[in-house]
């Protein structure tokens, strides 16, 4: 029986193959990257990117989407030897040291630009900035009229007020907001998410499913960045979206990308990581990632950006503290969402 | 024993002449079992490698084994009470309109997409679902409840599961002899005496078999408690595996938590086998009259049919509603649509030949063994074939996400890459799957068969290839149908290995759903949610149709 199904698996495996290679047939190399998946959508940065970057590469340049950043981690753990990722992007600087030490990322090899404009120092050798954002909840103003102006608001808005978050463990925004609400907090922060969580509606694994839900109210707020009101006044046109400015100041988030040890194209993933703090790529993320790009490009932020709220106070946590409390914070997450 | 001097010649006889029949069976039995526990291996061999068991799980698992106990406790009550409910209206009103479809429809439940249940019940219940916009509209508020957390799962997994024993209750019912109708009219009873003296005792022995079952499969619940959990709060064991290793990639805990998984399944197996059911229901006295009910009985049973009836399609209806305004022509274009949806065919129409090809052998050699006039006399007969019939049951015992972490491990030593061992992790796990009801099918029949045509067949020395084409292939036909539809209509449905190994190289249309459900394409996951209750619901109407013509039931 066992040799039975392994033989038609094989048959079925073969059909499925055929049917990929057949569409890959061009022999130029193949770069592939794993990122989350608002990142890889039609309406994300990857279609743009893609063209950008074919015309100097000579190569083919794939994304592949996952339901959120660090879940394209653990797909490279999961798959081992195994994996087709030759970049990972989209790790923020929260997760660098729980992926600095799975050992699969090699040096990125670039020098870090002179316009770089992000808000820390930057001397990893492995992991390279390619924006940043400040993580805010998004409310819709024309049906939430008083947006609460802090942690303490919040909590003080009842339990019909919905939130929906994202869970710490898979999404970069999760675990923002872990740290961010541990910034306020210190030890009492445990207390806080026992105190709101009557108000979470649901958590979600990614950025967008969060984000999706909210969209169809399924929720008053969600939790995003600063930056996703300009994606409604930009691309839609419409400005009843904002951001909550919260007086304790927000949790800042730098999205970098790495290089996977095990890649077959070294160069060429070494030529992406370059391009990725281009001008030609800097001035692609404001209006697809709806983020602030890493560096001062030529060309400098669209109209629009300059309505954002930009928070007074910065909150970020340096990768080694994180990395030391991050499962401890988890747990205490996990303990009071449980109650 | 009275054997005749000629005994031993006899007995040497009878063995070679069975083998040929039974051998296959007891060969896939045999390879089942050594599987299992293969992968039992893998799992305990590295958890074992630690320093103590179960070091690795805290206080909040202990939390989260005691919510998966009171859930599927709960969720098995509420199951019984509708399916109970509605068997017992049904029983009574014998005549209406579209009264074998619904029955059809309700036990459908047992291969609906559990992703396509959750979207239609999200769809009508959300906070922005047709019940609160309507419920908004006619009264100013939104509804009270939310559809996320533990009412959600409850209403999900009763939504399921009492559909699906609706069937099962209802053949108790409708067996109950004539005569025993008849004198229950001329005593002038009222409903509530009949149903506690004729009726409950009709149903009882099923209760126990369907309530361990119905516990089991909301224990190992995944689908249902991943979409609709909510938070980490609610969780199974099973969603907590896929966490372990999906967002933290803690392998020493997804052992623990699987090998705990395994021990509480292995329990409860044992347990509900105690309560093995003879379900040959055999209504030698089909009756024509109806009950004499009092008005208001009747009025609570055409209120039972109606309102179950319309929470039963609701959902249903609210995935077309939303299905019909996708955009077909660019889905069907899109690279990653065609290839989960070749695969998901493919992989169910291997799945449903391999589990009624496996189902007819285990069937074939488990009735050599059961009649006396077989191997059944011999000695150890009963044991091999309680043997045979477990291995039938590996599932509920070592559900999809064990059983995927056990080949994910052994992927991970063996040559040959992620994505073949996940097809046969695939191909097997909805094998298994699909064995419990295949063998159920099957087993009485070819018993029954064996029992009333082997003396004409062994006299005519009708055997092999020649035999089966004339003797049990036209018997049973209308079952075979009915177990490759069954099979086929599981395996598409099933998102349980495919969460741990889907990928942009390997999807199913539920993994490709269960993506699409949770980007910005809310249209898309309408749309293949759409195409996956239709192709479900053709096959098993299809197959449905048939299944009166079953042998088991006549």
């Amino acid at each position: 029986m066992t040799k039975l199904s392994t033989l038609l698996s094989a048959a079925l495996f073969g059909a499925t193959a055929l049917t990929a290679s057949a569409v890959f047939a061009a022999d130029k190399p193949e770069l592939t990257v794993y990122t989350y998946d608002s990142f890889a959508a039609d309406w994300g940065p990857a279609p743009k990117v893609k063209e950008a970057f074919e015309k100097e590469c000579d190569c083919t340049l794939t994304f592949v989407a996952t339901d959120s950043a660090i879940g394209a981690l653990r797909k490279v753990q999961l798959e081992g030897a195994d994996t087709k990722a030759d970049v990972v992007l989209g790790l923020d600087t929260n997760i660098t040291e729980a992926a600095r030490a799975t050992g699969l990322f090699a040096e990125h090899g670039v020098e870090t630009p002179d316009n770089l404009s992000i808000p820390v120092e930057w001397t990893d050798k492995t992991f390279l900035p390619f924006d940043y954002a400040y993580f805010s909840f998004v409310y819709d103003s024309t049906k939430v009229k008083d947006a609460p102006g802090s942690f303490e608001e919040l909590k003080a808005k009842g339990d019909d007020f919905k939130i929906v978050i994202q869970d710490p463990r898979s999404s970069t925004p999760g675990l923002g907001l872990l740290l961010w609400v541990h910034s306020v907090y210190g030890d009492k922060a445990a207390d806080y998410w026992k105190s709101i969580q009557p108000n979470i509606v649901t958590v979600t694994k990614g950025w967008s499913e969060a984000y999706g839900l909210f969209l169809k109210g399924e929720a008053d707020m969600v939790l995003s960045y600063t930056t996703s009101p300009a994606y409604h006044l930009i691309a839609e046109e419409k400005d009843q979206y904002k951001a909550a400015a919260f007086e304790e100041g927000h949790y800042a988030q730098v999205e970098v990308s790495a290089i996977v040890k095990s890649t077959k194209n070294m160069d060429l993933a070494k030529q992406f990581m370059a391009f990725t703090l281009s001008d030609t790529f800097q001035d692609i993320i404001p209006t697809t990632n709806w983020t602030y790009p890493a560096t001062k490009t030529a060309a400098g932020l669209p109209k629009g950006f300059e309505t954002l709220h930009v928070p007074s106070k910065t909150l970020l946590l340096e990768g080694t503290a994180v990395e030391e409390k991050r499962k401890g914070l988890i747990d205490d997450w996990l303990a009071a969402l449980n109650q | 024993m009275a054997y005749s001097t000629g005994a031993p010649f006899l007995l040497h006889l009878t063995l070679s002449r069975f083998l040929p029949s039974a051998l296959p069976g007891l060969t896939c039995a045999a390879l089942l079992l050594a599987l299992v526990c293969t992968l039992l291996w893998q799992i305990a061999g590295l958890s074992g490698g630690e320093a103590t068991l179960f070091a690795s799980l805290g206080g909040r698992d202990w939390a989260l084994l005691r919510f998966t106990f009171f859930q599927a406790a709960l969720s098995t009550i509420l199951a019984l009470t509708v399916g109970l409910a509605l068997a017992w209206a049904l029983s009574h009103q014998r005549r209406f309109f579209g009264r074998s479809l619904l029955v059809a429809l309700f036990s459908s439940a047992l291969v609906m997409p559990t992703l396509v249940v959750v979207l239609g019940l999200i769809t009508v219940l959300g906070r922005r679902g047709w019940l609160a916009s309507g419920s908004e509209t006619l009264f100013g508020v939104g509804l009270p409840f939310s559809i996320y957390g533990l009412g959600g799962i409850l209403l999900a997994h009763a939504y399921l599961n009492g559909s699906f024993c609706v069937q099962t209750l209802l053949g108790r019912l409708e067996a109950i002899p004539a005569e025993r109708r008849k004198l229950v009219r001329s005593l002038g009873l009222s409903a509530w005496q009949r149903f506690r003296l004729i009726e409950w005792p009709a149903v009882r022995g099923s209760i126990a078999p369907l309530a361990t079952t119905i516990f089991l499969l909301c224990f190992t619940s995944f689908a249902i408690v991943l979409l609709l959990g909510g938070s980490p709060r609610y969780n199974t064991l099973e969603v907590a595996i896929f966490e372990a290793v999906k967002l933290d990639f803690d392998l020493a805990r997804a052992l623990d938590l699987a090998l705990l998984q395994l021990l509480v399944c292995a329990v409860l197996v044992t347990l509900s086998s105690r309560f093995r059911v003879v379900d040959t229901v055999v209504a030698t006295n089909p009756w024509r009259f109806a009950w004499p009910d009092s008005r208001a009985a009747r009025a609570l049973q055409w209120s039972l049919i109606t309102f179950g009836a319309a929470v039963f399609v609701t959902p249903l209806l609210a995935i077309v509603v939303d299905g019909i305004g996708a955009d077909f022509t660019r889905l069907v274009q899109e690279r990653s649509f065609q290839q989960a949806l070749i695969t998901s065919l493919l992989l169910a129409s291997l799945s449903a030949l391999l589990a009624t090809g496996v189902a007819l052998l285990l069937a074939a050699a488990r009735r050599d063994l059961v009649l006396p006039n077989r191997l059944g006399a011999r000695k150890g007969a009963s044991a091999v074939a309680s043997l045979l019939s477990f291995s039938a049951l590996l599932y509920l015992a070592f559900p999809a996400l064990v059983l995927s972490l056990g080949f994910f491990l052994l992927a991970r030593q063996l040559p040959g890459g992620l994505t073949l061992w996940a097809s046969v992790a695939l191909l097997v796990a909805n094998l298994l799957m699909a064995l419990p009801f295949a063998l159920a099918i099957f087993g009485p029949a070819l018993e029954k068969i064996g029992a009333r045509h082997d003396q004409l067949a062994f006299s005519l020395g009708l055997s092999g290839w020649q035999r089966w084409r004339l003797v049990e292939w036209p018997l049973l036909r209308h079952d075979v149908g009915m177990v490759l539809a069954l099979s086929f209509c599981l395996s598409l449905g099933d998102l349980g290995v495919i969460a741990l190994f889907g990928s942009q190289d390997f999807a199913t249309l539920p993994w490709y759903l269960y993506q699409k459900m949770g980007s910005y394409r809310t249209d898309d996951a309408a749309g293949v949610a759409l195409i996956m209750l239709v192709l479900t619901l053709t096959v098993y109407l299809w197959a449905a149709r048939f299944q009166r013509g079953g042998y088991a039931q006549r």
